[in-house]
């Protein structure tokens, strides 16, 4: 048959629906994430000096690096510069002590974005979160040099807390419930105590987790499952002895807690999509935390509880809501 | 009345309409009109190559009922039938009009006053002859809505829900669904009352269904228009400015709180007619005027065109020639929509007809125009929170790309409505809606 359509005009594009695109690029979502970090930062500054600011800078210089160089050795796409690499290295500065020797975060920090990510195919396909999987590894290995502690020595303002010379929830497992009653709420608030650089002061992450929030970066499921479950689980323990278990606002604000459900647990593509997913997942952290504070070999549980919920992820997705127009069947 | 449920979705950024009016496109030099609607159901040619045919006059019949009857839309001598392209590269038999430019009709259009008072056996066969299109997907017969239900839907597996439902609710759908799309408005607007006529029409066809008029947020009922509603017992459903709100599945559900059964069923099973507004406008013309669908009335948008115009095209006009006409283009379009921006189809040739099924054409240039990228996903989980049939589009996506099209059937690929928010939303620019579409052709075809 002769063709009824002559090619020799100019060709068109043929490309698939839709035909319009929002703005927002995964450079986006991750250069959001990073200025949510800023203030985490910036407070760990304030209190550890640049000390903090020496370690973060060593850690996103090696992330960045290894993202690199791994992209090249495995012949994929360059992706160094949609923030993901700095993401990874600045919240593993955060979660580091400020006197962790600096070869330690940069084996840590090369482990996370190495074993942690790049060798599962990259962004999005680790089962789980990298900086975790980087810090178990240089925390196991390193023992000493990652739980050298100092005392806060605010830059103005601020006088030094001193009430303790190791972080709360060090001093809650061995001195007892009494040791901490003195301590101001308002240090632990502030983050005026012993401890990571990034997660002692949780107003600086609560700015930055409502950011992310009003951003629509993160949904409120895992933030407030987690922080909930693991409130009330304390809640419900100090009730049961008071003797043996402290006030649970105390463990709401120290270690780990804030920077764990705003920003661990809601690494992108480790944890689940779905509501019902994302809520379970939180209380799933929450209370496996607080399990590991009370009655584990670690002090802080918020990395072994997001790493285990981190591998329930794609259970946690068959949790759905009903698809629309489903009907039940016979056979 | 307002919605019944809530779904999800996303906010469109918003478009400008230039003037709610409906001009009418030049009348084409040429005209190719293809016989059937979708698929190979296609009509009979009853003309020949030779012959002269006058604007109106039936070329091409067939004892399908899923299949409309063509009248020539244009007056003049038929040149050609053979096979032509439809939009999807398909080939479908045409007849090519070229025009003597006098545009004679058969009949002259009278309003005929006494619809009113015919029978609605008499107006079924009038508007079956007049082959009313109601726009899909997928498109068939306006009358095939709301014929009886053939009997042969009883292999489905339905539980708690009729298989086949006389139609007891019907939706007027004037939410303009899509960027690109503003004739529903236009039609609300300007012509009133041809939309009480075609629910009188309607009201006769279908007896004591109840009818709703659905209007966007921003869709203005006119006085005139709320009265006669009023007085006809029409509900007015105002939505909100949120897609895919205009999309059949997501109105019915939003409207009457019911679902469609998917994957095999249809609006039809939950007792429910909609009918787009512009296809009611035709539906008056062909019924009250008795002229066949020989138009269509299309939104045209981009290329210099910022605020969406709407025209009367002749059936068959080829969009090439409508580029011609269009002296609003500026700089040459590099991609060519047919449908809204977010679920329309981008042409291959300018050398396709317009046709019933033709909604909207957009025109995008250079700048304009978007493309995919092949890069993998990272879950972020944002086309989960904006997918309105409440799927994991990440997960199917992935499934269809690396074809395990048996697990995306088990993962209810087969309940995604195409509405293309995953993709809209998607922040590596992956091609959600064709992977999802592809899984979907592999399994209709195994």
């Amino acid at each position: 048959m002769e063709k009824a359509i002559s090619l020799d005009k100019p060709m068109l594009r043929v490309s698939v629906a839709p035909h319009i695109q929002q703005k927002i690029t995964t450079s986006h979502i991750m250069y959001d994430t990073l200025v949510a970090l800023v203030p985490a930062l910036l407070a760990g500054i304030f209190f550890f000096g640049f000390a903090a600011l020496k370690l973060a800078l060593i850690c996103m210089a090696t992330a960045l690096a290894c993202e690199a160089g791994m992209q090249k050795l495995m012949g994929r796409k360059l992706t160094v510069f949609n923030g993901s690499g700095l993401i990874l290295g600045l919240l593993f500065a955060l979660i580091c002590s400020p006197e962790t020797p600096w070869w330690v975060v940069m084996l840590g920090t090369a482990i996370a974005v190495i074993l942690g990510r790049e060798i599962y195919g990259g962004l999005g396909n680790n089962p789980f979160n990298a900086v975790l999987v980087g810090w178990a590894v240089a925390r196991i290995s390193w023992v000493d040099q990652m739980t050298t502690w100092v005392m806060p020595e605010p830059q103005f303002l601020l006088e030094a807390g001193g009430y303790i010379e190791d972080p709360p929830l060090s001093v809650l497992r061995w001195e007892g419930v009494d040791s901490l009653v003195d301590l101001p709420w308002l240090d632990l608030f502030i983050g005026n105590v012993p401890g990571t650089i990034g997660t002692v002061s949780v107003v600086a992450i609560l700015i930055g987790g409502i950011y992310l929030l009003l951003r629509r970066r993160i949904t409120w499921h895992i933030p407030v499952s987690f922080l909930a479950s693991a409130w009330l689980f304390g809640l419900l323990f100090w009730l049961i002895d008071p003797e043996v278990y402290a006030n649970p606002t105390i463990y709401l604000l120290s270690g780990w807690m804030f920077l764990g459900a705003f920003f661990l647990a809601t690494d992108k593509g480790t944890v689940p999509v779905t509501g019902p997913g994302m809520i379970v997942f939180g209380i799933g952290c929450g209370l496996i935390t607080m399990i590991i504070r009370y009655w584990g070999g670690f002090l802080d549980g918020v990395a072994f509880a997001v790493l285990l919920m981190n591998a329930l992820t794609p259970l946690l997705d068959r949790l759905r809501p009903r698809v629309y127009g489903r009907v039940k069947q016979i056979a | 009345m307002g919605l019944k449920t809530s779904f999800s979705g996303v906010s469109l950024p918003p478009q400008k309409v230039s003037n709610p009016a409906i001009e009418d496109a030049p009348l084409p030099k040429r005209v190719v009109l293809p016989l059937g609607q979708n698929g190979n159901r296609v009509c009979k040619p009853v003309v020949e190559v030779g012959e002269q045919v006058k604007t109106g006059q039936l070329i091409g019949q067939s004892d399908d009922f899923l299949v409309a009857p063509v009248h020539s839309s244009i007056s003049g001598t038929i040149t050609a039938i053979r096979p032509w392209f439809d939009l999807s590269g398909n080939e479908m038999l045409s007849v090519i009009v070229e025009s003597d430019g006098n545009d004679s009709w058969l009949e002259e259009i009278r309003t005929d006053e006494g619809f009113s008072d015919k029978e609605s056996a008499q107006l079924l066969t009038d508007l079956k002859a007049a082959g009313v299109v109601e726009i899909g997907p997928p498109s068939m017969p306006l009358q095939a809505k709301f014929a009886t239900p053939e009997p042969s839907k009883e292999s489905r597996f339905l539980v708690g829900i009729p298989q086949t439902k006389p139609v007891d609710t019907v939706i007027i759908n004037g939410i303009d669904a899509e960027p690109g799309m503003a004739a529903k408005g236009a039609v609300l607007t300007k012509y009133s009352s041809e939309i009480a006529d075609g629910i009188r029409i309607l009201q006769k066809l279908i007896g004591s269904a109840q009818m709703v008029l659905a209007v966007g947020s921003n869709g203005s009922v006119n006085s005139p228009l709320s009265g006669e509603l009023a007085g006809l017992g029409v509900q007015v459903f105002r939505g909100k400015d949120k897609y895919p709100l205009g999309l059949n599945p997501i109105l019915i559900k939003c409207v009457t709180g019911l679902e469609i059964p998917l994957p095999d069923g249809n609006e039809q099973d939950i007792g429910v007619a909609v009918v787009d507004a512009v296809t009611l406008l035709h539906l008056v013309e062909a019924v009250r005027d008795l002229k066949p669908q020989v138009e269509k009335v299309v939104s045209v948008s981009g290329a210099g065109i910022t605020a969406v115009k709407n025209f009367r095209v002749r059936l068959g006009t080829l969009v090439q020639d409508l580029i011609e006409q269009q002296t609003g283009l500026k700089g040459e379009p590099v991609k060519v929509i047919a449908g809204g921006a977010m679920t329309g189809v981008a042409l291959f040739s300018t050398d396709i007809p317009v046709t019933k099924d033709t909604a909207a054409l957009i025109f995008q240039t250079a700048t304009e125009a978007k493309s995919f990228s092949p890069d993998a996903c990272i879950n972020c989980g944002l086309c989960v929170r904006h997918c309105p049939s409440r799927l994991l589009p990440n997960e199917l996506s992935k499934y269809c790309e690396f074809t395990m099209f048996e697990e995306a059937r088990d993962k209810f690929l087969l309940h995604c409505i195409e509405c293309g928010i995953c993709a809209y939303v998607c922040p590596e620019k992956r091609p959600m809606l064709h992977l999802m579409r592809y899984g979907k052709r592999e399994l209709s075809l195994a």
